[in-house]
């Protein structure tokens, strides 16, 4: 059944992709017509701006993520990105503490020919986790049983995934760039236990999915590099 | 910043306001109360078919606890249909259930062996005991026999007991 969902997933992916592109302005796409060497046109740094958003939505969490993004010929783009998550639930019944980083490494696809400084493509990433967690003060209460409490030692925990993106940036002022990217994360390997199962994997999210959505909003300043 | 690329920069950032809409919409969904069923229970199905016992209403006036309890779960006030549930030990890999009615003076003794299996449910609920039977005994003073039907008890599926008295 797992299998099935991740051709699903990706069909979704491929169709959603190939729409956006039809819809689009036929004269955003000019027909190639040399092949171009690679050559290093440009690098940007980022910043997840959407992580902040968990201060209203999630304010069990603190997180941030960074990106680098290296530009070869405007339709090639090499990408590394890393963050850090910590999250501590603290209720009436548990008080559960996670926390760890991940790193991210892949590349994005540009399908805009004709304003090559904007972006609107397609990308691909492979993710690692690390994190521990650990629980104190767990209390479970059973009917005609006294309540049981327990703790969970911390344990370290890593996880692997692959991602698939799709996404927009767009140059709002000169070298600083806003964009979204839609995310689809498939687990490979790892973040699972027996026992506890994480609330959170860093860097992927739901750790009992195999298969997660999500979402990047991120600001890029593009550090002014061989730029014509 | 030339007209052109000015007017595609809006174009880029009309489809960033829907997107982000969309998923602060989302995102403020959840709330913060326990919807789930947190507690797994061994339910206990008792057939009575010895005539005398059936005519003393020995099911109506049954009742089982453990040693370790303050008090008894009563089958006229919690069973219904054979069928009585109870909770396995949280404390410990082994349960002692004692099975009476008013109706014998005879009872019988079923010991559980199992292992306990903390489970991270939600945020909004904490952790929950899952349970896997490993073996049981029991005493065979009025049980005639006994069948172990599910093994495996989590809070949306009841581990189930069969127990037959001739």
């Amino acid at each position: 059944m797992d299998f099935l969902k991740y051709i699903y997933c990706s069909l979704i992916v491929f169709l959603f992709t190939i729409l956006f592109s039809y819809g689009q302005d036929e004269e955003m796409y000019a027909p190639v017509k040399e092949k171009v060497p690679l050559e290093l046109k440009g690098l940007k740094f980022g910043l997840n701006v959407g992580r902040f958003s968990d201060y209203l939505f999630k304010p069990e969490r603190v997180s941030y993520e960074t990106s680098f993004d290296f530009n070869l010929n405007h339709k090639y783009f090499g990408v590394f990105e890393a963050g850090y998550s910590e999250i501590e639930l603290k209720k009436d019944n548990y008080h559960y503490l996670s926390d760890g980083y991940f790193l991210k490494l892949g590349m994005d696809y540009n399908m805009l020919k004709k304003y090559p400084s904007d972006f609107l493509g397609i990308g691909i990433r492979f993710g690692w986790a690390d994190f521990n967690q650990s629980a104190s003060n767990i209390i479970i209460d059973a009917n005609h049983w006294s309540a049981y409490t327990t703790s969970i030692n911390p344990e370290s925990l890593n996880t692997y995934w692959l991602e698939a993106s799709f996404g927009i940036k767009g140059e709002i002022f000169k070298n600083v760039y806003f964009g979204w990217s839609a995310l689809l994360k498939i687990r490979v390997a790892g973040g699972k236990n027996l026992n506890v199962q994480p609330y959170d994997i860093p860097g992927y999210g739901n750790s009992t999915k195999g298969i997660n959505l999500g979402a990047n909003y991120y600001i890029y300043y593009q550090i002014p590099f061989n730029r014509k | 910043m030339p007209i052109e690329t000015s007017k595609h920069t809006m174009k880029i950032i009309k489809y960033i306001i829907p997107f982000l809409i969309i998923t602060i919409v989302t995102l403020s969904c959840g709330d913060d109360i326990c919807i789930l069923e947190t507690e797994s229970f061994m339910s206990l199905e008792i057939n009575v078919t010895d005539t005398t016992l059936v005519d003393k209403k020995y099911l109506e006036n049954l009742s089982i606890y453990s040693p370790e309890w303050s008090d008894s779960i009563h089958y006229s006030e919690e069973g219904s249909s054979s069928i009585i549930d109870f909770q396995l030990s949280p404390h410990n890999s082994n349960t002692t259930i004692v099975i009476t009615s008013d109706s014998s003076d005879l009872k019988d003794t079923v010991q559980f062996y199992h292992q306990n299996e903390l489970f991270f449910l939600s945020p909004e609920c904490g952790f929950i005991l899952n349970y896997k039977i490993d073996s049981f005994s029991v005493t065979n003073n009025l049980i005639d026999s006994i069948y172990l039907k599910t093994d495996k008890i989590t809070n949306y599926v009841n581990g189930l007991f069969e127990i037959y008295i001739l």
